[in-house]
């Protein structure tokens, strides 16, 4: 009998459960991440006199504090 | 805060976080006028890509000090050793005093935690016991064979404190 998909990874329910032990500390770092990454691309807004933060102010905010690294996967979605 | 562009430009990625959520967290930020809906996506799938560049490296850190379960303080060795991450999100982090949680219960107040006795010291509780016969082999009154065993076993050198030393008299 060959093994279904699902057999041939641990049971999702565990893995949630061990991961649970962590969220409420992971759940309030990407707060911070999101509110750090926001408010440059903000403060870069207001200095160019500008309302909407877009797509290229984050890519730029990202590249500047150092995450470049995403910024070559998230220009695949745009 | 308005949303602008509310088109989704064709793109039908399915988003791990809820939208909505996170353009609450980005309202915290009360500079923030409004936000188009292609830096929301952008936001969101960062903050995706973000978390699992810290669940990896503190996967590793566990990897490393044979944990298998990821903890606190795992985590705050991940972002000391990434220096971006580190300038925003170590200060933010619990302090260790929190975050490390004793596994075993505490003891109460009332009863602080003494050192051991030191090795042949007696508890004070033996003084109030009756002595337990002795079981001797030996038939009374006789003298046992080898002095040495007649002492006490918690002072093995009794004998050489006795005796007295031969002082040179030159």
């Amino acid at each position: 009998m060959l093994p279904q998909e699902q057999d041939r990874f641990l049971p999702i329910v565990n893995v949630s459960h061990i991961m649970k032990k962590v969220m409420p500390a992971n759940a309030k770092i990407l707060k911070y991440f999101i509110n750090f990454i926001t408010g440059e691309a903000s403060n870069k807004c207001q200095r160019e006199k500008r309302k909407t933060i877009n797509g290229d102010d984050l890519l730029w905010v990202m590249t500047t504090l150092g995450f470049e690294d995403y910024v070559e996967p998230l220009k695949g979605y745009l | 805060m308005v949303m602008a562009d509310e088109e989704e430009n064709g793109v039908s990625i399915q988003l791990e976080f809820p939208k909505g959520r996170v353009k609450k967290i980005m309202a915290l930020d009360k500079d923030v006028k409004r936000v188009s809906s292609e830096a929301l996506f952008l936001v969101s799938r960062s903050t995706e890509l973000f978390l699992q560049f810290l669940a990896e490296k503190s996967a590793q850190v566990a990897i490393e000090k044979k944990r298998k379960t990821v903890n606190l303080e795992h985590i705050r060795v991940a972002v000391k050793r990434h220096q971006p991450t580190r300038d925003f999100l170590l200060d933010e982090l619990p302090p260790p005093s929190q975050a490390a949680k004793p596994d075993k219960p505490t003891q109460p107040a009332g009863r602080p935690k003494l050192d051991p006795a030191p090795r042949g010291t007696r508890c004070i509780d033996q003084f109030f016991r009756k002595p337990e016969p002795e079981n001797t082999a030996q038939a009374p009154g006789q003298p046992p064979e080898n002095p040495a065993q007649a002492q006490s076993p918690e002072n093995p050198d009794q004998d050489q404190a006795q005796s007295p030393v031969p002082v040179d008299e030159s």
